[in-house]
């Protein structure tokens, strides 16, 4: 129904030579996440992990991954956000 | 800071002018409509050339933190929001996609019109070709509780700040000058801080009469129906008075 652009995030793996991937997908789109997952694993040699909590919008991008070694966060659902600032 | 992939996840159906959104805004006798979508939902070219071809008039424009045409979001909820004033020249606001938090957006853009020039919204959800009208009473519950919160803000002497540290939704420089401004209106407050801002969390600091919201400006027009602690967006602690006044409008 929705377009995950797969091939899109394997050639951003490959290219940015990923290692480990952290997927984070609306609710409507969660049921899906470990078939994301198992397609990232069988396409390059990057590890992904899947984003338990909330999506609200490219506003709300999970912070700390850093620490964990995450080279890479892909977010669906949502496209460049311009913050308002005041 | 990883890096960052955005990926849209467009709707791959085809979105078409169907019959009953066709006869609906024939028998309204809809000249001129405001159009908007969901980021899933804006390859609408075609759509657009059938709603001319039935001699109606599409106005677009930019919300304020999209980048797209016609893109509507959750936060772009305030009569500024666009960078053109194409509500108050249509008939009504065409809203396609899914759900309900986008299409509220536009209703509470209108916030502060007279009921005679409120437009209504009609959602069209191309996944289903349904259509569903929603207007000004569909807010009515939460225009009631902002004017609440509003008045027993004014009145409030201990205020508490709430920051989010998400990237997109953190206003921490703008609370530090809230509560100086506080200060010099002779309300104390506090800043409080966390993530997700979890509105159950209220009920621990009974010392707070007031709570200001930094985050997300939906939480100050949508969470505050369903809390009991008053609650007031940022932009409105500025200037509660003239927020007040546009609401009794």
């Amino acid at each position: 129904m929705y377009s995950l652009e797969l091939e899109k995030i394997i050639q951003e793996i490959k290219k940015s030579a990923s290692k480990q991937v952290l997927i984070q997908l609306p609710d409507g789109l969660k049921k899906g996440s470990n078939e994301i997952v198992d397609f990232i694993e069988s396409k390059t040699n990057a590890k992904a992990f899947i984003w338990f909590g909330d999506c609200y919008g490219a506003c709300d991008l999970p912070l700390g991954m850093d620490i964990l070694g995450i080279d890479l966060i892909i977010q669906w659902g949502h496209n460049k956000f311009n913050k308002e600032e005041w | 800071m990883p890096r960052l992939l955005l990926i849209d996840a467009k709707w791959k159906g085809k979105i078409f002018l169907t019959n009953n959104l066709k006869k609906y805004l024939k028998e309204k006798n809809i000249k001129s409509i405001a159009l908007f979508a969901s980021v899933q939902f804006t390859n609408l070219n075609d759509f657009i050339k059938e709603l001319e071809k039935n001699k109606i008039k599409v106005n677009i424009t930019k919300a304020k933190r999209t980048n797209k045409n016609m893109q509507i979001l959750g936060c772009d909820c305030d009569g500024d929001s666009f960078k053109d004033q194409i509500i108050k020249n249509s008939d009504l606001i065409l809203y396609v996609g899914d759900g309900l938090f986008h299409p509220k957006a536009l209703l509470l853009s209108q916030i502060k019109e007279k009921k005679e020039s409120f437009k209504p919204v009609i959602i069209f959800d191309p996944i289903s070709n349904k259509i569903n009208e929603i207007n000004k009473k569909d807010i009515d519950k939460q225009i009631q509780k902002k004017k609440r919160n509003l008045k027993m803000f004014i009145n409030s002497k201990t205020i508490g700040i709430l920051v989010t540290i998400k990237p997109g939704q953190q206003y921490f420089n703008s609370a530090k000058n809230l509560k100086e401004k506080l200060k010099e209106n002779g309300k104390k407050s506090y800043i409080f801080i966390d993530n997700n801002i979890n509105l159950s969390q209220l009920e621990n600091y009974p010392f707070i009469h007031c709570w200001v919201n930094t985050a997300c400006p939906r939480i100050g027009t949508d969470d505050i129906v369903n809390v009991e602690q008053p609650i007031i967006n940022l932009k409105e602690a500025f200037n509660p008075i003239k927020a007040l006044e546009e609401l009794e409008n």
